[in-house]
């Protein structure tokens, strides 16, 4: 599973000797990636760049999520923008500093350009401006966060001003890629802006590691279930969490991630070879060997949570069986849908009751179910399917304050693609901005994110964890 | 939060020693005998006999690794009866004020109505430690009969031989590594406190310290220590009456080029002790003994080490506010502990702030702004030094005396500790 090319990229001289030989191979930068538990100071001793188009709608906002997670926060055009920092950055002693102060080699961790208010074509030359001189300083790894409101209302020119935004991002996020860096847009709605903050603070973080080129939005949609307690440290604890497929790849990372935030973990697989098991007592948590596209599944989960509401619900089992449409059999397209997309819609059903309210449910799709795939006619289908059924759940859910939202990753290393040809691996690897696979665990913090009490909104989402995979973008 | 107490505790007295630099006049004393001195003058000082005290807490911060227990030995070494029992306490810069609310919660629950508690520490004496390495290449020499090949191994596990001298102990984060004073220079950088103001706050200290010792403010206060050789030591050793803005403006940044952190506006480096004598109402009323204050409500916090060390005050005085059900406008006295003059104007700063209050306290307005005529009356650490364990219980100790003496009401203690720790601590008066 190792990547030579991403090992020789983090060794200096092989990057000279590479860039003296002019090879046209791009050497992918080693991402920076966050360690231990989520904690309230993601973003400590982080130097954040603030800029935006006229009166920045969105600058209280940043100015205290930005303090409150340690960043410490520059102004391009200072004045202005100064009274709405300070209140927050004093609190924390987190400035704001002008950037005009910042010593010109000093280099920024990231970027948060605040657009929501552009409803007229000249006013995008600010993401032009704000940024050409100022993506140059970013740190490797570094972030760009663009602020946009819905790209659904106002007149037509503001639609079209708000949607050029996305053609924006995504490429100056495939630019960005071969420093490790990330682009991503994060759209608020007028009434959420009080919710906006833990989605800024988590795309700004080493916790979207392989999250670039991509679009969030942030709504009230899921009607507010208990107050946020204010802390990200261990903020699923006390509650109970369902993971499919978990003895091993994302699942495992993802049942971990889980876990290390608090939860009580219940590891479901298909069968338990020991893995299983290992994994639930590794996490203090349960294993349960359980088939959850057999006919019972349903009756089964019901009565394992019958005593035990649950809060999380990861439906991450999934399998492949790749072959052309030609030459598929009955039992591989069955078996693809029945385990991929049936048992979502069964087992959910299933758990139904046992949710509490502002309960979180994330399925697996896959950039295969986005963009379709040379023998994945069945397994496209069924990622497909599963966006589908996630955005309908995410909207009859929203009432109970329940979250639906679906994770897609793109190449990960995992047992799965180490079996894949040697030339068809390394293509899918090259092939995305950041040119180099994910880790289960980048899958993992962005389930972990959704499943945060802070995600309350964020429903209804297709989230790519891709690295910027260049097909169906 | 209910609690219930069967008894207030008071403070019957405090006494402490003179404070000293470190490798001055004390270097001959270790904790132990600073802190007998301090409690022999305390037991003086009040006439209360020795088979009344029960417990004895005691607070320090190097303790002796052969006896860390100072508690015990201070009542063996003063000649308290053996039934006296006896617990060391240590909570970085707070623990002298640990051990009186130890104290106080004993005598709360009813578990003794008598007791001393105090700190004490001996910068001169802190021990100078072998690296791990050399210990666990030397336990098979400690351990048994070694053979000659024993030597030659010992000596084979130490190369490359670095990290094989003997190291002095220096005042730095176990979990960040970065020095007391780094953290205070990074405090007045993030919270806009300038040298000027920090040397002006050093400057009040030492001007109103040398005022209250000229005053005899101090006297009832302190004992004399008598030296091995001979001499006693009867006055403190570190406040500077003729400093100015000039001189201290002078002095070299201690910690980073540029910095505004000097040994002018630290808190020294100290040797001495104090001890506080503490009852239940109850028994002080029978004693006919008349308190000074009583204490009656603390609190303890923690914030990350690794974001603003020494800002827990800030955090700890709304905590002890809110449980005493008391507004810091309230407080006729405010003593906080000056480790630092950039920390006490950051954590001033921080309890003057509104938007403090509303980002972090999650409430409306401002904590409230110290009047300069109610804060650290009779000056600080900055001035008289800090000796780490002691400096809790002196604290209590004047503030009780400065709450009889001039008929106040109520005061309120703030201190900051190593581990990003906060301590605060309400006295009445009796």
């Amino acid at each position: 599973m190792t990547d030579l090319l991403l090992s020789l990229g983090s060794n200096a001289q092989a990057r000279s000797l590479f860039r003296t030989l002019g090879l046209p191979i791009p050497l992918p930068a080693t991402l920076r990636r966050a360690r231990g538990p989520v904690s309230d100071r993601e973003l400590a001793d982080k130097k954040i760049l603030f800029a935006a188009h006229a009166d920045a709608p969105l600058a209280s906002m940043c100015a205290s999520a930005l303090a409150r997670a340690g960043a410490d926060c520059y102004l391009d055009d200072f004045e202005p923008l100064r009274e709405r920092f300070r209140g927050p950055c004093e609190a924390f002693g987190r400035g704001p500093h002008a950037l005009a102060l910042l010593n010109e080699s000093t280099k920024l961790d990231g970027v948060v350009v605040d657009l929501s208010s552009a409803s007229a074509v000249g006013d995008l030359r600010v993401l032009y401006s704000s940024l050409r001189g100022t993506v140059t300083r970013l740190r490797p790894s570094g972030r760009v966060v663009v602020l946009a409101a819905s790209a659904a209302e106002g007149d037509a020119e503001k639609r079209a001003t708000q949607q050029a935004i996305d053609g924006f991002v995504r490429s100056l996020a495939k630019e960005l890629g071969r420093n490790g860096s990330t682009a991503n847009l994060l759209r608020v709605k007028d009434d959420s802006e009080s919710r906006a903050g833990a989605a800024l603070t988590w795309l700004l973080s080493a916790r979207s590691a392989f999250v670039t080129g991509q679009c969030l939005e942030v709504t009230s949609s899921a009607r507010t279930v208990n107050a946020n307690t204010g802390t990200h440290n261990r903020a699923l604890e006390g509650k109970t969490a369902l993971v499919t497929g978990a003895a091993r790849g994302i699942g495992a990372a993802t049942a971990r991630a889980l876990a290390r935030d608090g939860a009580h973990v219940v590891c479901v697989d298909r069968q338990d070879d020991g893995a299983l098991s290992a994994l639930a007592r590794e996490l203090s948590g349960r294993a349960v060997a359980l088939d959850i596209a057999a006919e019972d599944a349903g009756e089964s989960l019901r009565a394992l949570f019958a005593e035990r509401p649950l809060d999380v619900v990861v439906h991450n089992a999934g399998i492949t069986r790749d072959k052309t449409l030609a030459r598929m059999t009955d039992a591989h397209w069955d078996d693809v849908l029945a385990v991929n997309l049936r048992s979502i819609v069964e087992t959910t059903r299933a758990l139904e009751p046992a949710l509490r309210e502002g309960a979180r449910i994330i399925t697996l799709s896959s950039v295969a179910g986005i963009a379709g795939n040379t023998g994945q006619c069945a397994y496209a289908a069924s990622k497909a399917g599963v966006i589908g059924w996630t955005r309908a759940e995410s909207a009859r859910l929203a009432s109970r304050g329940i979250t639906v939202n679906a994770v897609a990753p793109g190449f990960i290393e995992t047992k799965m693609t180490e079996a894949m040809p040697v030339a068809i691996r390394e293509a899918a690897r090259r092939l995305s901005a950041l040119a180099q696979g994910g880790r289960p665990e980048d899958v993992a913090e962005a389930i972990a994110f959704f499943a945060s009490p802070a995600a309350q909104g964020l429903t209804g989402h297709v989230l790519r964890v891709c690295g910027g995979a260049l097909i169906g973008a | 939060m209910a609690r219930t107490k069967r008894e207030r505790a008071v403070i019957v007295s405090g006494v402490r020693t003179p404070f000293v630099k470190a490798f001055s006049e004390f270097t001959t004393l270790d904790t132990i005998a600073l802190a007998k001195a301090a409690v022999e003058g305390l037991l003086r000082k009040t006439g209360v006999s020795k088979s009344l005290i029960e417990s004895v807490v005691w607070g320090g911060v190097i303790l002796p690794s052969a006896s860390p227990n100072v508690g015990r030995e201070v009542a063996l070494d003063v000649g308290l009866p053996a039934a006296v029992e006896a617990m060391t306490v240590t909570r970085a810069c707070a623990s002298g004020l640990q051990a009186i609310t130890t104290a106080a919660a004993m005598i709360e629950r009813g578990d003794c109505a008598v007791a001393i508690a105090g700190g004490s520490d001996s910068t001169s004496n802190a021990e100078v430690k072998l690296p791990q390495k050399v210990v666990h290449a030397m336990a098979p020499l400690a351990l048994g009969r070694p053979s000659p090949g024993d030597y030659v191994s010992a000596i084979a596990k130490l190369a490359p031989f670095t990290d094989v001298l003997p190291t002095r102990p220096k005042i730095a984060e176990r979990t960040t590594g970065e020095v007391m004073g780094e953290a205070a220079e990074r405090m007045a950088e993030r919270n806009g406190i300038t040298r000027e103001a920090q040397d002006a706050f050093a400057l009040r200290s030492h001007t109103r310290a040398a005022a209250a010792i000229a005053s005899g403010r101090f006297d009832e206060e302190l004992t004399s220590v008598s030296l091995p050789n001979g001499n006693s030591v009867t006055s403190d050793g570190l406040v500077r009456a003729d400093t100015t803005l000039e001189r201290l403006a002078k002095l070299r940044p201690a910690f980073k080029k540029g910095g505004t952190i000097t040994a002018g506006n630290a808190s020294p480096l100290t040797d001495g002790a104090a001890a506080v004598l503490l009852m239940s109402e109850s028994r002080a009323k029978e004693l006919g003994l008349a308190p000074l204050a009583a204490i009656t409500e603390w609190a303890y916090v923690g914030v990350d080490p690794r974001d603003q060390l020494l800002l827990g005050p800030a955090l700890a005085i709304p905590k002890v506010l809110d449980r005493a059900g008391v507004s810091l406008d309230e407080c006729d006295l405010v003593d906080l502990h000056e480790a630092f003059a950039a920390q006490v104007l950051s954590v001033t700063k921080m309890l003057a702030s509104d938007a403090f209050a509303r980002e972090r306290l999650g409430r409306d307005r401002a904590v409230g702004e110290i009047d300069d005529a109610r804060l650290n009356v009779h000056g600080g650490s900055l001035s008289l030094g800090h000796p780490f364990g002691a400096t809790g219980a002196r604290m209590v100790s004047t503030m009780a005396h400065e709450l009889a003496k001039s008929d106040k009401r109520r005061a309120v203690l703030g201190i900051c500790a190593a581990g990003g720790l906060g301590a605060a601590a309400i006295l009445e008066r009796a």
